[in-house]
């Protein structure tokens, strides 16, 4: 991979009839908007589903898109605008709801052939109820949580990502980070760790 | 007592590693004398370690990752199978406009849309302004093609390593069928065939040469 040339030289390649760009930027980027989806909505299929859409949509806009921000940026918006819907389609249908009970075990937790079963489904289990509590948060707390904590982010990109100011993105981690310690508190408080 | 006012906001911020630096040595500072403060971030730092350590489980195994591309172009080919479609249709409301003048505005009549649906169908207008739109299409459809061939040839590779590294016969087996079923229409089924009899002439000679060994 050609790192020296970066996203933006891409865009302009393919914005001048290189459709050979457009597969390099998919190739730099779905791994990471696979993942981050997947942390979003925590289900392999529909991760997946939606990893596509983002490359969909970004391609039809691309032909038109300025680089008033990092072209990683402009993906990551389109990943979390998606996500959101997502969220919200979700809640409004929860039949829909889904769990990461539907990503095979082996995605979901690191395999060591020699360690303890019983141990492995504790953690398991604990895996999930960690991921449950995440859940619970807003969408947008979420989607600043896991832009910020997990996508490597500055809070200016997470707050161009969202269209927030600064400051909102602040108020949007501290109520998450709240939120999940109340809900994990009693991981510890029972020794459990 | 009400809590220390530093406990939420500094306090999340310093286990977020969000403190700006200037902020940072007075508050450290403040933490030696405040258990309001030390409590809280410890809690916040806990329960961040426990998030991020149930988040690095959620990995993206490689082969989910394969098929992207070839995906992104099909749902391309197929929106602009559809956009073709509709501008098709839209274009024959124009030119047919005068003489069913009044059927434009009341487009909305099933009766009219049938009609216009069959009508398209038969007589498939020439349309020089989708050229573009067509290439498009072709595009994808040529990028679905090549992804498609990468796809056989890991196939392939991955039956390869699985007969030689792993010497699994059966999941060889299964996977060149598989290879060869994602392969058809193409001349890459000619090389699963020779695959599949060269495993099948192995498993054959071992099988011979157990029973030499028996005798
Ligand atoms: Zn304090």
């Amino acid at each position: 991979m050609d790192k020296l040339i970066d996203d933006e030289m891409l865009v302009a390649q393919f914005q001048a009839g290189r459709q050979n760009a457009f597969d390099e930027l998919m190739k730099r980027y779905k791994s990471k908007i696979f993942s981050y989806l997947l942390r979003s909505v925590r289900n392999y299929e529909d991760a997946e589903d939606i990893t596509i859409e983002v490359f969909f949509k970004a391609y039809r806009a691309l032909e038109n898109w300025q680089p008033k921000a990092k072209f990683s940026t402009w993906l990551y918006k389109i990943a979390s605008n998606l996500a959101i819907d997502y969220h919200r389609a979700k809640a409004r249908n929860p039949v829909y709801a889904l769990d990461d009970a539907e990503i095979p075990e082996k995605h979901l937790v690191a395999t060591d052939m020699h360690s303890d079963p019983v141990k492995q489904l504790e953690e398991k289990e604990r895996g999930l109820i960690i991921r449950e509590a995440v859940d619970q948060l807003s969408p947008k707390q979420k989607a600043v949580f896991m832009l910020s904590r997990y996508e490597g982010l500055q809070l200016k990109e997470v707050a161009e990502t969202l269209d927030m100011a600064e400051g909102t993105v602040k108020i949007h981690l501290h109520r998450a980070v709240k939120r999940l310690q109340t809900l994990l508190r009693p991981l510890w408080e029972n020794n459990d760790i | 007592m009400p809590k220390c006012k530093k406990s939420e906001g500094q306090a999340i911020d310093y286990a977020y590693k969000l403190l700006p630096s200037a902020e940072e040595l007075p508050f450290k500072e403040h933490l030696k004398s405040c258990k309001d403060c030390t409590e809280a971030v410890e809690s916040y730092t806990a329960a961040l370690e426990l998030t991020d350590e149930a988040q690095e489980e959620l990995v993206v195994p490689e082969h989910a990752l394969r098929d992207i591309e070839m995906n992104v172009y099909k749902r391309l080919a197929a929106s602009q199978e559809q956009t073709t479609w509709l501008s098709r249709l839209s274009a024959y409301f124009t030119s047919v406009g005068s003489p069913f003048g009044w059927y434009k505005t009341a487009a909305v009549s099933s009766v009219a849309i049938a009609l216009i649906v069959a009508a398209v169908l038969i007589s498939k207008p020439p349309q020089p302004e989708q050229t573009l739109q067509v290439t498009e299409m072709q595009s994808a459809e040529a990028r679905i093609e090549a992804y498609r061939e990468q796809g056989i040839q890991w196939n392939l590779e991955e039956a390869l390593i699985t007969h030689h590294l792993r010497n699994d016969a059966w999941e060889t087996e299964s996977q060149l069928n598989r290879m060869k079923e994602q392969a058809q229409g193409t001349s890459w089924t000619k090389v699963a065939d020779k695959q599949l009899q060269n495993l099948q002439s192995g498993i054959l000679n071992r099988t011979q040469q157990n029973r030499i060994g028996e005798n």
